[in-house]
């Protein structure tokens, strides 16, 4: 049983009574800049602090010119807290490094330690978390409930399981859940109410090690010569594992989460879209429908995609899924769904209508436009300049590096991320003007998000394929507004009430394309200094409410 | 096996040889005659049973919109949109990566998507937009019948088709 879910019944409780349920981080840590009075200039900056971070893994992905899909798929990346010290660890998945039709590196996996000022240094041989495989993507959960973040990483080969020992070790689980191919997007989640981590794996294309070897690109596009698929090639089985104390089952069928069409299984994201208290999941497709499934709230799902309005596009076409962030973007009180998708097509923002119903609503809210010439992977939402609301951060890159000497292409294999700002639900485009660290152009594949410093507002890493990872630290002007980090491991969504309204975060699982980004809940408050009520609902029901809690720090809630 | 497939082989060849100049063996074009009938019964099965497909979600849809149930009705007069849910959309995947296109030329003429049967673009996008009004809409009298007439308008001539 996991020992979040230990505490008894769920009661309200005064500021003074979560003080104790506090870790003590000070507000704003030391070295953090003050926030300004008023702030003239951009309301954006990011900086690429990627050198100073320390971080150097490349995520290697096959050869420069691409022959194989697999070569352009990518890799994810984690931030968690691997150590339990308060602060993101990152964890960067690399694929291998492939010359002509031989393996010139099995490059591993690679574990960073944040020193807590968001600075890392390398831990991965002495943790023993390195791997061997060529890897994919990843999931963070506590899958034996020893209150340590255990970790998953999907593979072209075999997945591996790593058990979080303590002390800074991991050992891998020996016949551990996976599936034995190529495995992208991944998630644990309560799907049956149990008390403890399920696990979902998305699977892409069957192929074998010779087929990537011994790929050609054959594939006419825009006056070159590139890599043929998906379309042709066939598709692998996702895969449901049920955790049963610490020990995995495949249940794929039994819970009715059998992959049907055989579809190119990307990114994956496990919430509660119908607001019924069960933890439901969307996996986005390449190139095919995405799948919806409902939870009965006992484990049991039903697929919905092509009837809920969220696994077509409005005109009804199916897209080339890649990543989902998972937000309520118009302050409804519901979570609305975000899928990345190719280039030259919009990424489609479904509106969630209640009932388990969506609506494609790309156009209305701005984010066709901006969206529609990148190929995008992936995404997260989140409130980057404090206002209240949630922004849109969206990787970027071209899976074709002939992109840059093709006849007629008119883009190019490396591409800039994009930054959406919400304006009461209406997105536009604020990545011009979003500092140096949006001027990056890499060809970028998974995306994490995560208050890095630990100055209260969220950072990012992105993946870069054939190279190191970008990392974004978040230096936009402050202009008196502040915020609030909810730290509340079980909770299915934490509404906070300040300044007049109402600000709803959802448990997200997985999400963002192949990643896990910190799983505590971050909210900007706006001019609020503080927060007149946290309520805070639970996956397994009951709430927590905290009231008159103070803005710019982390408070932690139990269920009880 | 292989010896057998050497026999057959030199049969084959054989017969054709015996026939050079003249005409087919009758009974390779009687073979294939009746193999056409199959391959173009196939087609024909293939279209009657997607139409039973459809014909199952509309008479759903019909029967919720009666019975007042109108979220379950907006489902199923996607899924009729959808020719299936996604568990037939792998069907269509699987037919497609095979090289059979029920409706090719349609396809190339951008009036079917790739793989379907009966729904043609323009019917799928009216009867999907059908569905978003029935879901969206609050009054009983004025929104919901009339996203009911627009879907009858999608789906009866497809309904009506041989």
């Amino acid at each position: 049983m996991n020992v979040r879910f230990c505490t008894v019944a769920a009661l309200a409780f005064c500021a003074g009574a979560c003080d104790a349920n506090v870790p003590a981080p000070p507000p704003v840590r030391p070295g953090a800049a003050p926030a300004p009075a008023k702030a003239p200039g951009p309301r954006f900056v990011f900086t690429d602090v990627t050198a100073a971070s320390g971080v150097t893994t490349v995520a290697w992905c096959g050869r420069p010119e691409k022959p194989h899909l697999l070569e352009s798929g990518g890799n994810g990346l984690a931030l968690f807290d691997y150590d339990t010290d308060g602060d993101l660890d990152l964890y960067v998945v690399s694929g291998w490094r492939l010359a002509g039709e031989e393996i010139a590196e099995r490059a591993k996996n690679a574990l960073w330690r944040n020193r807590g000022d968001g600075t890392f240094e390398d831990v991965t041989a002495e943790a023993g978390v390195g791997g061997e495989a060529w890897g994919t993507g990843m999931a963070v959960g506590d899958y034996d409930g020893d209150g340590r973040p255990d970790l998953f990483v999907t593979n072209f080969g075999k997945d591996a399981l790593w058990h979080n020992d303590g002390g800074g070790r991991f050992s891998k689980v020996e016949d551990g859940p996976g599936i034995d191919g190529w495995s992208a997007g991944a998630c644990f989640f309560d799907a049956d109410g149990d008390g403890d981590d399920d696990l979902f794996i998305a699977a892409y294309v069957d192929c074998t090690l010779d087929d990537v070897l011994h790929a050609k690109p054959t594939l006419d596009w825009k006056g070159a010569k590139v890599m043929p698929g998906p379309f042709g090639l066939k598709g692998k089985k996702d895969e449901f594992f049920r955790n049963d104390g610490g020990k995995f089952t495949k249940a794929t069928e039994e819970a009715g989460l059998t992959d049907v069409g055989e579809y190119y299984g990307f990114g994956v994201a496990a919430f509660d879209l119908d607001e019924n208290g069960s933890l439901d999941l969307y996996v986005a497709n390449d190139s095919n429908p995405s799948y919806v499934y409902k939870n009965d709230g006992r484990g049991k799902f039903t697929e919905t995609g092509l009837w809920c309005g969220a696994g077509l596009q409005g005109g009804g076409a199916a897209q080339a899924g890649m990543g989902v962030a998972v937000a309520d973007y118009d302050s409804d009180g519901r979570p609305d769904i975000l899928l990345t998708t190719f280039a030259d097509d919009s990424a489609t923002l479904f509106r969630n209508l209640g009932r388990g119903l969506f609506r494609d609503v790309a156009i209305e809210t701005g984010v066709r436009e901006p969206s529609f010439a990148p190929l995008k992977w992936g995404v997260v939402f989140s409130d980057f300049d404090l206002d209240g609301d949630e922004d849109l951060f969206i990787a970027n890159g071209h899976i074709y590096p002939q992109a840059d000497t093709a006849p007629e292409s008119r883009t190019k294999f490396a591409q800039r991320n994009l930054l959406l700002e919400n304006a009461d639900g209406r997105f536009s485009d604020a990545t011009s003007g979003a500092g140096p660290g949006l001027a990056v152009a890499k060809s970028s594949r998974g995306l994490a998000m995560g208050d890095l410093d630990g100055d209260g507002d969220v950072d990012l890493v992105v993946s870069n394929i054939d190279s190191t990872p970008t990392v974004l630290r978040n230096d936009s002007p402050r202009g008196g507004r502040h915020w609030l980090t909810v730290d509340a491991p079980g909770a299915l969504r934490v509404a906070v009430e300040a300044g007049g309204r109402k600000i709803t975060r959802f448990f997200v699982a997985g999400g963002s394309f192949c990643s896990a980004s910190e799983p505590r809940f971050h909210f900007g408050l706006g001019a609020a200094a503080k927060a007149d009520r946290v309520v805070v609902t639970w996956q397994r029901g009951g709430e927590t409410v905290l009231t008159d809690v103070a803005a710019d720090r982390i408070v932690r809630a139990e269920k009880r | 096996m292989k010896r057998g497939m050497l026999l057959c082989g030199a049969l084959v060849i054989a017969g054709a040889s015996f026939a050079l100049g003249a005409e087919t063996r009758k009974s390779l074009v009687s073979a294939y005659d009746s193999l056409a009938d199959t391959i173009l019964g196939a087609k024909k099965t293939e279209h009657h049973l997607v139409k039973s497909i459809l014909e199952i979600h509309y008479n759903a849809a019909n029967r919720l919109f009666e019975d007042k149930k109108f979220d379950e009705c907006a489902a199923e007069m996607a899924l009729f949109a959808n020719e299936g849910d996604n568990a037939v959309g792998g069907i269509r995947k699987r037919l497609i990566e095979g090289g059979h296109h029920h409706n090719a030329e349609g396809e190339a003429k951008g009036v079917y998507d790739e793989g379907f049967v009966i729904v043609t673009k323009a019917a799928k996008k009216k009867a999907l937009a059908a569905s978003a009004a029935l879901q969206a809409a609050k009054d009983e009298g004025g929104g919901r019948k009339a996203a009911w007439a627009d879907f009858e308008a999608a789906a009866a001539p497809l309904l009506a088709g041989k």
